[in-house]
């Protein structure tokens, strides 16, 4: 890949990719230079955003300042997101250590940026756990599932991603999903639910009615619901945000599934026996998670979690996808596994083995 | 290894209603630290002691944040901050005495 071609692509003056990869490298690598993740993760991502293949492990330093001079007549959004590719950059690093964490704030300072992000990974570096949840949960999604969650963003309420309160209503509601077409929204939100036994939005063990939007965004996107397909599926609605806040998701699993700085964000547990990031392939589907994420953005320009998918539900998926936008898979990230959501590779041992059970075969 | 740093507080309270109050100011501290800019708290445990009804340790842990600025530099810099001399003043409200403080540099941890 060379430029600008195809998936949507903005382009990109070759040129400033390089000297802002330049600035990334420098701000994250570690005394001993940059890891071999850092490196495939930063790679995949300019790649997919800018069509740009640059070999980060072959980069001179650039300095702050000379980032900043790069960077000078971008708004600070686009600003913002260099530095949460530095921060993604330094979320899989364990440990992370406390030079690097303090000079990607450097870097931040010196582009205008004031991002909670870059203290959260601070805050990890340092060692100061228990901060950093209470940093990176108020800084991202417990606003979205407030907002999803119809409720005001400043009402008190005890923990907007607690399981929900028994709603039998909301559980018929989901239920009836199954009586539509199967190529709707709808059956097919329904048939996710009801093959991997989870249990609906309002029924007993059931999740958070808003984070449950996030997994019409498993049908739209056509991600699986392991945990890879999770951290795909999160990448794409967290860089399809309009606000930059949306990172908190993928640093949020991140925390949880990769370097287990996060014992549980009370809708996912901790779960590092399998690496995900470090998987093979999956810096390339997290990056076109990340690419598809702000094609929706340019398309649709609201946060996922707010979209009213039961108006929707009706609706064929395909048309759906047109108006959100969703753009497809890559073919590299088709290439790299990417698992479908009705696929076996796309569920985990629990999940294929309820699917068997129910369904008596997939994949 | 980034050597770390604990304020010891021993504290005596015997009002059981005013020891929750501490709890939540400490609760709320850290509420505080987590939105407020970087420096070296790190965070807060409360432990009582079983053989003496009353009385109390606290914890507080600091790190370090700037590779050229010790984790005890940054507990005292935190010391002066006005916030925490406002917390302090109030913790020493709910005690039936002043707070004795120990000072120690972290010397091994299972973790590292």
């Amino acid at each position: 890949m060379n430029g600008r071609v195809g998936n949507d692509i903005d382009e990109h003056d070759i040129e400033e990719v390089t000297l802002v990869a330049r600035g990334i490298v420098a701000a994250v690598a570690p005394e001993t230079g940059l890891t071999d993740v850092q490196a495939e993760l930063l790679q995949a991502i300019a790649a997919a955003l800018t069509g740009y293949h640059v070999d980060y492990l072959a980069l001179e330093p650039l300095a702050p300042a000379d980032l900043a001079d790069v960077l000078a007549a971008r708004d600070l959004a686009y600003r913002q997101r260099i530095v949460h590719h530095m921060v993604l950059g330094e979320l899989v690093l364990r440990p992370i250590p406390v030079v690097v964490a303090h000079r990607v704030a450097k870097y931040a300072e010196a582009l205008g940026v004031h991002d909670n992000f870059v203290r959260v990974a601070r805050r990890y570096a340092q060692g100061a756990y228990g901060l950093a949840w209470m940093d990176l949960a108020r800084s991202g999604f417990v606003e979205h599932v407030q907002n999803a969650d119809g409720a005001s963003p400043t009402a008190p309420k005890q923990s907007p991603i607690a399981p929900s309160d028994v709603n039998p209503e909301l559980a018929a509601k989901w239920q009836a999903f199954a009586e539509l077409p199967h190529d709707t929204l709808g059956f097919q939100v329904w048939d996710m639910y009801d093959s991997r036994g989870f249990e609906f939005p309002g029924a007993p063990g059931g999740p958070p009615v808003g984070l449950a939007q996030h997994d019409f965004v498993h049908v739209l996107a056509d991600y699986g619901t392991n945990l890879r397909g999770e951290v795909e599926v999160f990448a794409l609605i967290g860089r399809a945000d309009p606000d930059p806040k949306g990172f908190a998701w993928l640093a949020t699993l991140i925390g949880l599934f990769e370097t287990g700085y996060i014992t549980s964000s009370g809708f996912f547990d901790r779960d590092v026996r399998d690496p995900v990031i470090q998987a093979p392939g999956m810096h390339i589907r997290v990056a076109d998670g990340i690419r598809r994420g702000k094609v929706i953005w340019q398309r649709c320009d609201m946060d996922l979690f707010d979209f009213e998918y039961h108006e929707h539900a009706a609706r064929p998926v395909d048309e759906v996808r047109e108006i959100v936008g969703v753009p497809p898979k890559s073919e590299a990230a088709l290439a790299a596994g990417s698992a479908a959501l009705d696929s076996f590779e796309g569920m985990s041992e629990t999940q294929r083995r309820v699917m068997q059970q129910r369904r008596g075969g997939g994949g | 290894m980034n050597r770390n740093f604990t304020q010891a507080m021993s504290v005596k309270c015997s009002d059981p209603a005013k020891m929750e109050q501490l709890i939540e100011l400490l609760r709320q501290w850290d509420h505080d630290q987590a939105q407020a800019d970087i420096m070296g708290y790190m965070g807060i445990r409360i432990l009582a002691d079983r053989e003496t009804p009353d009385e109390y340790l606290i914890l507080a842990d600091f790190g370090v944040v700037d590779p050229d600025v010790s984790a005890a530099d940054e507990a005292a810099r935190n010391n002066e901050r006005p916030e925490t001399q406002e917390t302090a003043r109030r913790m020493r409200e709910l005690l039936d005495d002043d707070p004795v403080y120990r000072h120690y540099d972290w010397l091994y941890l299972t973790d590292d």
